[in-house]
């Protein structure tokens, strides 16, 4: 009677070619494009970050020259944050959300297939920038002016950071439109707002996050264009310009920037906690509220950012800040109270999860700690706020990330990862996480700054770096079984089932990989887990069956 | 211990021992100098109180996640009770959770009124940075002192005085931090900026530019030489006198 329990009919699938791949519209291949590209710019961006580790392990100057290392450096943020952390979300957004609300594609194709070529080729436009004699942008993932400015940055590689930036953002209001009005107009009969999964909400909320954030940085970055090659003057205070406005533009759109590249995640953690408690989402209604929370205020924190100017009022911006540790709070005891007399598999993307909570706390309690301005005058560009970052970064959007991976691999690609190779993944993760950003707290407490390529060795911070690059060593060395596992998994037929983990929402009612219509039929709508709901029936029809042939023998 | 077909067989006392290891975390974030300053003094004593509050709250976040790993574990296929949620507790986790910030919040702008004041009296100190050095001068007597390549500025200050610090960067932004005063401030062109700092301690105290400025970055380092009132007007006497610090 369900679609879950429908034998798999494998019709032989046409061989796909590059020009498929180059040409197609399919949101589920789009999302394999996006969750594929993130990668690679992860791996470009977490080897640029084991050269500046290696550089940092001892005092004096070994491997780069300070100008090759600020390049670095400033690559390393742009990539991980702009074209891998957004895009990967982007990426599941893709493969999973129309599946999820029971639609046969996105609400725009074609405009979808552009957001993915803009972002892709945004992110070869950055790095070009190492092609060219002055080398890549060097003025920080953020940019600031007047150092990004005409007189201090002249090279060709600040205007090619100008334009793939600006075109990753274009990208990314042209996927928030695309999503709005998917998940508003294509849901399938029954899917109720509030039926929709939590990861569906999350990337609603987030889509309109982008829509007021992205502009913000379109225009910071349009001016600065203009300060460099018409003598605009917006940043330049010798020509009435203002350098603090570059900033309060840029954090204008980079504060709700960290909650758009983390609220898609905390979505997974909401998918993929319940699967293995065995229990529904514990307060769903107050999640969505707490989302929706946690987007509002994210529009009011912007200059926590900028707490050490001396140019904005610290304590609305410290008690916006404050605030949002409440819905984030919500947040980490729902999940906790989902597995609360729940029965808990271990399965690899419960283990992220589980990682999640216990590492995603400490970051959240730094952010705490750097929303009161006094403290932030201590620990603003120093490594703790380098810790903070990574520590939400890593132990939020990367834990995350990987669990949705390891759990939507088998509906992505029809192959379920090793369990054991993943089960290494998460440990060296865990492990290296700890090495890595626990010394560079400390390093921060005592007052080593951000984004120096040298420290003298009487500062005594040389065991503690030591330490730090060690600890990225066993995080690089921990992506080698996940790929590995991916290699395997790609290597062995497709012979994953429809639901491999025991699902609750629409993309387990459908073949993994589904068809490129997604759906030959759906199972009734009527709660938040329509799959569950569909499992539960089918077993009291078969146990009623069994009954009867019991009774009738 | 029963296998599954999927993910049964795996101890999570890793995860326990991880999050021992994060509790080191919090803890050890307390590492910062001693505070050199009265300024730094209520900044290190808000540091603490935060810091308490944040091993709290961790304690009760993982001890409820180690718990639920070791209780419940699957032991068998039986679906447990479907709980979905509960409005009293949900409450109660969000309501603990606000107070328990704006008591934060009240702590930090009573800390705020007391380091970001510029009281009367004292010893002026015209602080400008400049890709990649420093310097200081002391408009009271005319004292200048400039850092150079390779020998970053000592710049000489009185302790148990208020100090009135005016910073203006030349060029990009900058930002003047010395660690053991817990204090750091952004020196933006065009921004001059004002702040006030009371030296508790004598000795030297390492500083260096926080805000990334380019290659030379890492090299802008200063040194502030906190002594007694006497010897500063002495040293001060003795830089107006030799000339040698003329701008």
């Amino acid at each position: 009677m369900t679609a879950i329990d429908a034998p798999v009919t494998t019709v032989a699938a046409p061989r796909v070619g590059l020009l498929d791949w180059l040409t197609t519209t399919d949101h589920k291949r789009i999302g394999i494009l996006y969750i594929t590209s993130a990668f690679g710019f992860a791996l470009i961006g977490g080897a640029i970050a084991e050269i500046i580790r290696l550089e940092l392990a001892q005092p004096g100057q070994q491997l780069v020259s300070a100008s090759t290392y600020d390049q670095l450096f400033t690559v390393h943020g742009t990539l991980m944050l702009l074209f891998f952390a957004g895009p990967l979300a982007i990426g599941f957004a893709n493969a999973i959300t129309p599946l999820q609300i029971g639609a046969a594609d996105m609400a725009f194709p074609r405009l979808n297939a552009l957001s993915f070529w803009l972002f892709l080729f945004g992110g070869l436009i950055v790095m070009s920038g190492f092609l060219t004699t002055g080398g890549a942008a060097a003025a920080g993932w953020t940019g600031y002016a007047p150092l990004s400015g005409p007189t201090y940055s002249p090279n060709v590689g600040m205007d090619l950071w100008i334009a793939g930036v600006a075109l990753v953002g274009v990208s990314g209001i042209l996927g928030a439109l695309n999503f709005l009005v998917t998940i508003y107009t294509r849901r399938a009969p029954g899917m109720r707002m509030f039926r929709m999964p939590m990861f569906t909400w999350t990337i609603l909320v987030t889509a309109v996050l982008i829509l007021f954030a992205f502009p913000s940085v379109t225009a910071d970055l349009a001016m600065l264009f203009i300060d460099r090659h018409f003598g605009g003057g917006f940043f330049d205070p010798s020509q009435g310009g203002d350098p603090v406005l570059w900033q309060h533009l840029f954090w204008f759109f980079g504060h709700p920037e960290v909650y758009i590249l983390i609220l898609p995640y905390f979505g997974i953690v909401s998918e993929v906690i319940p699967v293995f408690s065995s229990k529904p989402l514990f307060g769903y209604r107050a999640l969505v509220f707490a989302t929706i929370a946690i987007a509002g205020l994210s529009m009011g924190v912007w200059a926590h950012h900028m707490f050490t100017t001396g140019e904005v009022d610290l304590p609305f911006f410290s008690i916006m800040s404050l605030l949002i540790a409440v819905p984030t709070g919500i947040k980490i005891f729902n999940w906790t109270a989902t597995m609360w007399r729940g029965s808990l598999r271990f399965t690899v993307p419960m283990l992220w999860c589980l990682g999640l909570l216990y590492v995603f706390t400490t970051g959240g309690i730094t952010g705490v700690m750097l929303a009161s301005p006094p403290i932030d005058f201590q620990a603003q560009d120093t490594y703790f706020v380098v810790a903070h970052l990574h520590n939400v970064l890593i132990g939020g959007t990367m834990f995350a990330g990987f669990a949705g991976v390891y759990f939507w691999f088998p509906k992505m690609t029809g192959r379920t990862l090793d369990e054991r190779l993943g089960r290494i993944h998460v440990a060296a993760w865990v492990i290296g996480f700890a090495l890595t950003f626990i010394p560079q707290y400390i390093l921060g407490a005592e007052g080593m700054p951000r984004r120096i390529a040298d420290y003298p060795a009487s500062t005594g911070w040389e065991a503690l770096n030591m330490v730090s690059t060690v600890g990225a060593l066993v995080l690089a060395a921990g992506m080698l079984p996940f790929l590995l596992a991916v290699y395997r998994a790609l290597r062995r037929p497709a012979d994953a089932p429809s639901d491999p983990w025991g699902g609750n929402s629409l993309e387990w009612a459908t073949t993994s990989p589904p068809p490129h219509h997604n759906f030959d039929r759906l199972p009734p709508i009527r709660s938040l887990r329509p799959v569950f709901d569909a499992r539960i029936a089918a077993e009291a029809e078969r146990r009623e069956a069994e009954r009867h042939e019991a009774g009738g023998s | 211990m029963r296998r599954h077909a999927i993910g049964g067989g795996w101890h999570p006392r890793r995860l326990i021992a991880l999050g021992l290891g994060m509790l080191v975390v919090v803890s050890v974030a307390g590492c910062m100098p001693a505070p050199a300053t009265t300024q730094a003094q209520d900044i290190s004593n808000l540091y603490l109180v935060f810091l308490g509050g944040g091993v709290i709250v961790a304690a009760i976040v993982w001890g409820l996640v180690t718990w639920s790993i070791i209780r419940y574990r699957r032991r068998d296929d039986r679906l447990p009770a479907q709980t979905s949620g509960s409005l009293k507790i949900e409450a109660i986790w969000t309501l603990i959770p606000l107070v328990t910030v704006l008591v934060l919040f009240g702590l930090t702008v009573r800390t705020l009124e007391a380091v970001d004041t510029v009281n009367p009296g004292g010893v002026n100190l015209h602080v400008t940075a400049f890709r990649w050095q420093w310097q200081a001068s002391y408009p009271d007597s005319g004292v200048t002192v400039t850092g150079t390549g390779g020998q970053p500025p000592v710049i000489v200050l009185p302790v148990d005085t208020p100090i009135h610090v005016t910073l203006e960067s030349l060029d990009v932004n900058h930002a003047w931090f010395v660690p053991a005063f817990l204090f750091k401030r952004d020196a933006i062109p065009g921004h001059p900026s004002l702040f006030d700092i009371r030296i508790t301690a004598p000795g030297d105290y390492p500083g260096a530019c926080a805000e990334f400025c380019g290659i030379g970055h890492d090299q802008m380092l200063f040194t502030i030489r906190a002594v007694d009132a006497a010897q500063f007007n002495t040293w001060l006497a003795d830089q107006a006198a030799s000339g040698s610090a003329a701008p």
